[in-house]
């Protein structure tokens, strides 16, 4: 295979000490010809000292600032050092490192803006998942239709591949966790995003991120941005028309 | 109102003005925010102390007796207050957030294997 030095694979992480060294080493041994960036996220564990030791290049929050600037910094990387696509991944060990080759291949081959590795688009079904986050995706799948028109099944995935033309507009504003209202927002904005199956493990070390209050007030914040999303797009769009 | 009530809210207007200005001089206080306080110190004072303000003041409001007015005024004025600190507190928080970033983008730049 040849070397695409044009493709960042980033890896949030937030107190990830028990997996992230497993999981370089996997995006390591599966994807050589990439360049990785961990973005250490303020964690208060050993992850900081391990990622020294492993020698990964890391662009280290000095405190956290949460998921969805953690993949604002690793974009914010990749527009300044001219990449021609992201990949992010979860650093809890859940996303396969090995199945990034396939989603690469179908984001080239079809030429989608945004791919996102789909834990669901397979069996068009949320079963397995906890009943609370089964919910959220259901609701924000639906709503992604009613607003765009198509049905994005996985809008929660840390998996995604992003092209370099996605850079730009995803660093004019925050997003929570570039979740649902990044997708309606670079859809209404004529981007083209897809979703490729893939396989997800349970994670079993660290802590989730999302906590019983967070299951009350992502889905409230994302739901806001959401509508917010519509707003901006349909404004950028104007203003680039004029 | 009452003289006395005149009197105690006068007191409490010239209290919060010496401890915005005192504020101010030891840099404890950014001066564009002091300013408010002095303005809504004065307003207090003027609205209290001149009779007539306050009756017009009742009318505009369509409130009842002067008091209700001065008190939905005063609830107007500490949501304002709340919003505009929040809307502050957001925009330092942003800042901070992207000098952080950028912190953090430069040093990757400079350390570590890419691969």
């Amino acid at each position: 295979m040849t070397p695409t030095p044009g493709i960042l694979i980033a890896i949030p992480a937030y107190n990830e000490a028990g997996t992230i060294a497993a999981i370089v080493g996997r995006v390591r041994d599966s994807l050589p010809d990439y360049d990785l960036l961990v973005v250490n996220d303020g964690s208060q564990d050993a992850t900081g000292q391990i990622l020294e030791q492993l020698n990964v290049r890391v662009a280290a929050h000095m405190c956290n600032l949460g998921y969805g600037r953690a993949v604002q910094t690793a974009i914010m990387y990749a527009l300044e050092c001219g990449y021609d696509a992201l990949v992010t991944l979860d650093a809890d060990g859940q996303h396969q490192p090995e199945q990034i080759e396939s989603l690469l291949s179908e984001f080239k081959q079809e030429g989608w803006d945004v791919l996102i590795g789909s834990r669901y688009i397979s069996a068009r079904s949320y079963r397995g998942a906890p009943l609370g986050r089964r919910l959220g995706m259901q609701l924000f799948s639906v709503l992604v239709k009613l607003i765009i028109g198509r049905r994005v099944y996985d809008t929660s995935s840390g998996l995604k591949v992003i092209r370099h033309t996605v850079f730009e507009p995803l660093t004019h504003w925050h997003f929570v966790d570039f979740h649902a209202e990044a997708i309606v927002y670079l859809m209404r904005l004529g981007y083209r995003i897809g979703e490729f199956p893939v396989t997800v493990t349970e994670r079993t070390q660290g802590r989730s991120m999302y906590t019983p209050i967070n299951y009350f007030k992502y889905p409230l914040k994302t739901s806001m941005l959401v509508l917010l999303g519509i707003i901006e797009a349909a404004l950028t769009r104007r203003r680039h028309r004029s | 109102m009452s003289l006395q009530g005149v009197l105690v809210l006068n007191l409490i207007a010239l209290a919060l003005l010496l401890w915005v200005l005192n504020l101010v001089r030891h840099g404890r206080l950014y001066v564009g925010y002091g300013v408010i306080f002095v303005i809504a110190a004065l307003g207090t004072t003027l609205l209290v102390s001149v009779p007539w303000l306050q009756t017009t003041l009742t009318h505009v409001i369509g409130a009842v007796f002067p008091v209700s007015a001065l008190t939905l005024l005063a609830l107007c004025f500490i949501v304002l207050m709340l919003l505009y600190t929040l809307t502050q507190l957001t925009i330092v928080s942003n800042r901070l957030s992207k000098l952080v970033q950028e912190l953090a983008i430069e040093r990757a730049k400079r350390g570590g294997d890419a691969r």
